[in-house]
């Protein structure tokens, strides 16, 4: 399914919450006992990642997170349209997981989005792109002006699971351990017919493709499980994004060096790497710049993109103009690609330049 | 152009081993409702899921995608090429929001088809006990529906959708999972449990009824010009409350049901799947989808039949 579009909507600002704990990879692998486990930091790229502690949970994240989004917008509270909810994991209070009222609800309650409409929706390591793709539709249509698309993931409890069932390297938990926690917003807000937007296209569900990422709570024990075929995903994602980013650029007059940063989601380095030298390869360009960012965060589900961005924001990398590409890869297995310009936002984030 | 119901389809609990299978539910609605309506799987654009208790609360892939996987390749004989091609016409995802998800995930898709990126699109709901016996005041029958829409050249279908919320009621209705014990099981576990105070119906009726007046001050509409209402079969009491309060108690769809269970997400489909089969929908002008849940929200659409 393709979308072909002048672009009406964009992105007017990020908003990011990463707890302050910390866990290294170090000290998690060492409650590890396999062969060859302390090269994971080294291959995966991972040196630590943010965890919840005290009264931080999946609601908290993403309430801190639209609060800091809110922050850094022209917009208030009460002017946002539309709520969607993208997070995997709705824990409150603790690992207690809410499956109703709805946490968008909950969170245009906390920071009293008085007239914006709510809904959750949840597309594995997708959600915020997928939340982007609903919500790019009603501004298309002209039902919102303004939206916030928010997540907030508390999947460091995989870990305690995964320890006790790690046997060996290919275990399919081994994936669990490079996760992390993290809370990110974003606020759209409809541009002019003439302006540069978003560029969603080749969102797809290649449904057969369902069972190499399965994950949820678990029976016995507080908090929640992922086994990964990871090899296998990550084959498979490479070869059926190949046409989905060729459409994307073909179909809106683009080539791959004319992106300037291409965000993949953020699993490991060495499978970012690899998959960008195989997309390199069949396009026979590279772009400006590939963005692995997780040294410090490590993969924090439907978030990574958004904490991304936020990142090189702060860092000031970005600027005016820069085309970037969000390339999400989720269990489904889901693809998508988003391709949008850098504007004013820089600037909100402290870029001078 | 608008966007129509090309078929409806419903399915309640049949074999007891089904019975914390929200997926296996929702899979043989699907292809029900394919089958019937001669649509193809790969023709479907968007595939939405709005159940909320789901099979062993499965976080991840979406529910979508796992009833995606069980009707492509049992639909037709598919070669693995064919249904890898199959599949890449398809988007599919989970959308929650309470007893409003089912009408919230037809607005969505009414979207994409107004504007032209997809032809049909499926929303299927279901709601299972997630791990069957495990669960505090779990009350709500396994049961599960899909509903097709298509985009049609004529005038009339679906128009005017509205959501209203009432966050000050957030806490008259929740469920959560908390891991303990189960009084009279061994073991500690993770427990689903539902928590509805004994005002929660009373204050959804309130609400629907406010949202009601909000919806016709907008649209221009009043509850004379409607011939019939597709509600929410739950809470508990919602139904006959705003039948009295409303005074149009004969425009409302009831779904007979003798069991003591009641249907959650899938009970405006059921509503809707009656009316479909006792040509009460065909023979009526103006209908009105009216939906309530925990929030609260109520969602409230307009569907033209220009057919009557």
């Amino acid at each position: 399914m393709l979308t072909d579009m002048d672009g009406k909507c964009h992105i007017e600002s990020i908003g990011i919450k990463i707890p302050d704990e910390r866990m290294t990879t170090r000290d998690l692998t060492a409650k590890i006992k396999i062969p060859g486990i302390e090269k994971f930091g080294l291959l995966t790229g991972i040196q630590e990642r943010r965890v919840c502690s005290g009264n931080e949970d999946s609601f908290s994240l993403a309430c801190d997170a639209a609060t800091d989004c809110l922050a850094h917008s022209k917009y208030k509270a009460d002017e946002l349209d539309l709520i969607i909810c993208c997070s995997i994991t709705r824990y409150k209070n603790g690992l207690s997981h809410l499956y109703e009222p709805s946490f968008s609800l909950l969170i245009k309650k906390v920071i009293e989005a008085h007239k914006a409409t709510t809904f959750d929706i949840s597309n594995a390591c997708a959600g915020m792109l997928t939340g982007v793709y609903i919500a790019e539709n009603l501004f298309r249509r002209g039902t919102i002006r303004t939206c916030m698309i928010v997540s907030g993931e508390y999947i460091s409890n995989l870990y305690d699971h995964a320890l006790k069932n790690i046997r060996t390297p290919l275990s399919s938990e081994m994936s669990s351990l490079t996760v992390g926690d993290c809370g990110a917003a974003v606020i759209l807000e409809k541009v002019a017919e003439d302006a540069e937007g978003l560029i969603l296209s080749g969102f797809r569900t290649l449904g057969h493709l369902s069972g190499l990422c399965t994950g949820g709570q678990n029976k016995r024990s507080p908090g929640g499980y992922m086994k990964t075929k990871s090899i296998q995903i990550h084959k498979t994602s490479v070869i059926n994004c190949l046409p989905v980013v060729r459409d994307a650029l073909e179909s809106n007059g683009l080539t791959f060096d004319m992106i300037d940063y291409l965000i993949p989601h953020q699993t490991s380095r060495s499978s970012i790497i690899s998959g960008a030298i195989k997309l390199s390869d069949s396009e026979g360009k590279k772009p400006g710049n590939l963005v692995v960012n997780l040294r410090d965060t490590g993969n924090t589900a439907s978030t990574t993109h958004f904490l991304a961005l936020y990142m090189y924001l702060n860092d000031k990398r970005f600027h005016v103009g820069d085309r970037v590409m969000l390339l999400c890869f989720a269990s489904g297995l889901v693809i998508g690609v988003v391709i949008f310009r850098m504007n004013e936002i820089v600037y909100r984030y402290g870029n001078k330049n | 152009m608008g966007t129509k119901i090309s078929m409806v389809s419903v399915s309640k609990l049949h074999s007891r081993l089904h019975a914390g299978n929200s997926i296996s539910l929702s899979a043989h609605v699907v292809k029900e409702s394919l089958f019937i309506s001669r649509i193809a799987p790969s023709e479907i654009g968007l595939l939405i899921n709005t159940g909320i208790y789901r099979y062993r609360n499965t976080g991840e892939p979406s529910i979508a995608s796992l009833i995606q996987r069980k009707v492509i390749p049992l639909q037709r004989k598919l070669s693995k090429e064919d249904e890898a091609a199959a599949n890449r016409n398809i988007f599919s995802f989970d959308l929650s929001n309470g007893g409003c998800g089912w009408l919230s995930a037809i607005e969505i898709i009414d979207g994409f088809i107004q504007t032209g990126q997809i032809h049909h699109g499926l929303v299927v709901t279901a709601d299972s006990e997630p791990f069957p016996g495990f669960s505090e005041n779990y009350n709500f029958r396994p049961a599960a529906a899909a509903i097709i829409l298509s985009g049609n050249g004529t005038a009339g279908g679906f128009m005017h959708f509205r959501t209203y919320s009432f966050p000050g009621f957030s806490e008259e209705f929740t469920g959560a999972t908390r891991f303990g014990r189960l009084k009279g099981r061994w073991g500690k576990r993770n427990i689903l449990v539902i928590r509805e105070r004994e005002t929660f119906a009373e204050n959804c009726v309130g609400c629907a009824l406010t949202s009601l007046n909000s919806f016709f001050n907008e649209t221009g509409y009043s509850l004379k010009d409607i011939d019939l209402i597709i509600p929410s079969q739950c809470p508990e009491g919602f139904l006959r409350g705003i039948m009295e309060r409303s005074g149009f108690s004969d425009k409302f769809v009831v779904v007979s049901d003798t069991s003591n269970k009641v249907l959650h997400t899938a009970g405006p489909a059921f509503a809707l799947n009656d009316s479909w089969n006792d040509n009460r929908f065909r023979s009526s002008g103006n209908i009105l989808f009216l939906t309530v849940g925990s929030g609260i929200t109520v969602s409230i659409a307009l569907y033209k039949n220009y057919s009557s």
